[in-house]
């Protein structure tokens, strides 16, 4: 899946290969956006930021992993034996109803799949599968939150966007998900919930929810929308020196739109620029290397590894429109992905410091295998390292000064990461913010 | 029971607690011979689809593999999800020892008792007398290594089944001792290890010149052994002149459905004390079974319960209560009304399936309504425990006035 900008032909298969590659990123299996629609004009643009849209495509992409597995399965040593007895002691013993192979087969691969111990590796069952497929046409509405696995099992509402059906019908983060439309979301992951969650806009959607300090779940309806969230916004901070940019996502306009942005925050000739990547869950890699691009000179921007021991590195170029202007750069736990590779490479490169959270630590790149069941597996194929090589998956970007902000700030209007963001930039200082967040220097490795 | 036991048998019975009623089958826990492995559910031709799907896992995953085993206890754990029933579980062969220990009620142990300090260190408590204390194990030692091997961190169950083994066989253990962390080595031959599930004593009192007797038995769950100690304990309580009976169900998570049988039977004359449904299957009737000691009839009996009385000791208490022997006195009960099967599969693994609906004597069955007592005692266990007796002493009073 290497870059190539050669035509257009390539870009869109280079794009959607790469999409695969990224379905987790934006999916980044904790945090999946539940119909977050990107109504952006362009199928392929929409198909990009779809986190779902993209797989049957990529089957086809990404037939260089997809070699010989049927034959190396049948070596697998896999325990019929085990397998059968246990489920001849079911089909005699068991008080309920058995439910179908196809069903048990689901739950085993699942299973098996669990054992690897990498959340991010995952069985999506055909009639999920089918509904990520739909979505290639598309059908990008849905509720406005996005979800994650929890450890305990379940899945759970992270965020909720402002305007969107989720925040009206007071949908809060930190609900489990029960049911989807009455049909239980047990032993279902992440992703395949949120297929049950989507739809066509105007269809109704019933979420039987879980909330602490509640005793029973209760149920929620909501009508599914088209769903829209700026890319990109920016305005002036501080005294109105300090430009501040953010960025949503890495979906395929994003460096685009920032460029833009940024055109016109430079325009004003700030003395220095605050570039927030918080909560932003990744996207593309293309979209990582053109945003890297933006403030990066010529250098490393990720080092990849693969499955077969590969290494590749993907440089910056030295195109960018801000590469002296003095930079902070916002991170929080629900940056990943992309996010985590511009964030590592311009905290390595000493371009930017880091001001935040340690971010999520999603540095891992999966490849959809179509089963002949029409069940989807993802298998992590690639981790990703900074240009100093520091692992990023499973242990995410340390900023270099934290700053923890609580959902009591946020609901009060406080953004002390951007003061204090703001604060070093105008003083150099870094006070300690009161009463709750601490701030101290993290060690550079 | 010793503080040593009783830390192992409380980590035995945390995994114990979920498990239903049923290792009464003996027959049917007994390993199936192996069949051919050519067995294929009936019309499945999806099997080879796991191959399938492990081959691209294999031939890609960036990671570490796990073991063929740890993929196949996978595999099984996660069709078993598939059946929405949080009782039909897998047990891998380690976790499988220990309940089986349990169960037996007995096994070959050095007598030693563990707890985690805050660093994480499995801190050693000899039994006074037993294997490690007589070799010079004591109070305090840390437990470093096991026949050779460090320990993993954090690993209790893990301890537990690479200290326990045969009787006989001998089992090397290092520990560290005081501020300088000495290391000593013991080299300790195992013994058989009882772990009891029933603890008796007399509760007397007087009132208006009248001696109240009361015979306490704590039952901490049903092993295999149960329904022989409960008959040690009413014997000795009858000896010490116990006109009445409290019987503890309290925390008691359940076990065997035998045991729970016999031990009723010791305060039943005759009759049901469960019914068992089975899919598809006519109903049977688990009734009482002759033992040698039963307690007169005219012997009033309370039985504590509280939220944790679950599945066996739901047996007990409903049927006791049914056949109106006996008032419950504490908290609403767990509400596990049905009973699993054991299976030991061929490499020591078991799978534990859910094979019936149990009706208590009165027909009620148990799912997701736990039985209500008769008299509802929220307070401390003490209070509940005070409430029982004052309800026993009114009734010896009473019928000495008929």
């Amino acid at each position: 899946m290497s870059l190539s900008h050669n035509n257009s032909k390539a870009k869109w298969a280079v794009a959607l290969g790469i999409l695969g590659a990224f379905i987790g990123a934006l999916a980044f299996i904790s945090g999946i956006a539940v119909g977050v629609a990107f109504a952006r004009p362009g199928g392929l643009l929409d198909a990009g930021a779809s986190p779902f849209a993209a797989s049957p495509s990529i089957a086809a992409n990404s037939a260089a992993v997809n070699d010989t597995a049927a034959e190396q399965g049948r070596q697998s040593g896999l325990n019929y034996a085990l397998i059968n007895d246990v489920l001849r002691r079911l089909r005699t013993q068991w008080y309920g109803e058995m439910p179908s192979s196809a069903q048990l087969t689901d739950g085993a691969i699942k299973g098996m799949v669990a054992a690897l111990g990498d959340e991010f590796t995952q069985y999506i069952e055909p009639r999920f599968a089918r509904l990520l497929n739909e979505d290639i046409s598309g059908v990008f509405e849905g509720i406005g939150a996005t979800l994650r696995q929890i450890s305990s099992g379940g899945v759970q509402i992270v965020r909720v966007f402002p305007g969107t059906p989720a925040e009206r019908g007071g949908v809060l983060p930190g609900d489990i998900i029960e049911a989807v439309n009455g049909v239980s979301t047990q032993g279902l992951n992440s992703i395949e919930v949120a297929a049950l969650v989507r739809g066509p806009r105007g269809s109704e959607v019933t979420l039987t929810l879980r909330r602490a300090g509640r005793a029973r779940p209760f149920e929620i309806t909501l009508v599914r929308e088209r769903i829209e969230i700026p890319l990109v916004s920016s305005k002036m901070v501080g005294d109105g020196s300090i430009g501040y940019i953010s960025l949503f996502d890495f979906s395929q306009p994003a460096s685009r739109q920032l460029e833009k942005h940024l055109k016109d925050i430079l325009d004003k000739q700030p003395s220095a620029l605050i570039f927030d990547l918080r909560d932003n869950p990744g996207g593309l890699l293309s979209q990582a290397q053109e945003v890297g691009d933006i403030f990066l000179k010529q250098g490393v921007l990720v080092i990849e590894r693969d499955y077969r021991g590969n290494k590749k590195v993907t440089r910056t170029t030295d195109r960018g429109i801000a590469q002296d202007i003095r930079m902070v750069v916002l991170v929080n736990g629900g940056s990943a992905s992309a996010a985590e590779i511009v964030a590592g490479a311009m905290q390595d490169r000493g371009r930017a410091v880091l001001i935040g959270e340690k971010t999520f630590g999603k540095g891992s790149v999966q490849s959809p295998q179509t089963l002949p069941n029409g069940g989807q597996l993802r298998i992590t194929i690639e981790r990703w390292y900074t240009p100093n090589d520091r692992a990023i998956h499973g242990v995410g970007i340390t900023p270099d000064y934290i700053v923890n902000s609580t959902p009591e700030d946020l609901r009060e209007g406080k953004d002390l990461q951007l003061e204090a963001a703001i604060d070093f930039l105008t003083t150099g200082k870094t006070p300690p913010p009161t009463p709750f967040p601490t701030l101290e220097p993290t060690p550079r490795p | 029971m010793s503080r040593l036991e009783k830390g192992l048998a409380a980590i035995a019975f945390a995994l114990w607690s979920v498990l239903l009623v049923g290792m009464g089958y003996a027959g049917h826990m007994v390993l199936a011979p192996a069949e051919a492995h050519t067995i294929r559910v009936q019309g499945d031709h999806s099997l080879p689809l796991l191959d399938e799907a492990w081959g691209h896992v294999r031939a890609h995953f960036i990671g570490t593999l796990p073991s063929d085993t740890l993929r196949n206890y996978g595999a099984v754990r996660g069709a078993l999800t598939t059946l929405n029933d949080p009782y039909t579980t897998f047990i891998d062969p380690q976790q499988r020892a220990v309940e089986r220990d349990h169960m037996r009620g007995q096994f070959g142990g050095i007598g030693v008792s563990f707890r985690q300090n805050e660093r994480g260190e499995i801190v050693l408590t000899p039994t006074p007398d037993g294997p490690a204390a007589k070799a010079g194990v004591r109070d305090g030692d840390i437990l470093f290594s096991v026949d050779g091997e460090a320990l993993p961190a954090a690993a209790e169950l893990e301890v537990v089944s690479r200290i326990r083994g045969q009787v006989g066989t001998p089992v090397t253990i290092e520990v560290l001792r005081g501020p300088e962390r000495q290391r000593l080595r013991f080299t300790i031959v195992r013994q058989m290890i009882e772990i009891s599930s029933v603890t008796w004593r007399t509760i007397t009192s007087t009132s208006a010149g009248r001696l109240f007797t009361i015979g306490y038995l704590k039952i901490a769950s049903f092993t295999e052994r149960t329904g022989a100690e409960v008959q040690r304990a009413v014997s000795s309580l009858l000896e010490a002149g116990a006109q009445a009976f409290l019987i503890d169900l309290r925390d008691n998570g359940g076990g065997s459905l035998s045991a729970a049988v016999e031990a009723a039977s010791t305060f039943l004359k005759d009759g049901v004390v469960a019914f068992e449904v089975r899919r598809a299957q006519p109903e049977t009737e688990h009734r009482t079974r002759s033992v040698p000691v039963k307690v007169e009839e005219s012997q009033p009996v309370v039985i504590l319960v509280n939220n944790n009385t679950a599945s066996a000791a739901e047996v007990m208490a409903a049927a006791l209560r049914d056949h109106q022997r006996g008032q419950l006195v504490g908290v609403k009960t767990f509400g596990k009304g049905s009973v699993q099967l054991i299976f030991e599969l061929s490499d020591g693994s078991a799978v534990r399936v859910t094979a019936a609906k149990w009706l208590t004597p009165a027909r009620h069955t148990l799912d997701d309504a736990g039985l209500t007592p008769d008299i509802e005692v929220t307070g401390t266990p003490a209070e509940q425990e005070a409430r029982a007796v004052e309800v026993l002493r009114t009734a010896i009073a009473d019928r000495a006035l008929k």
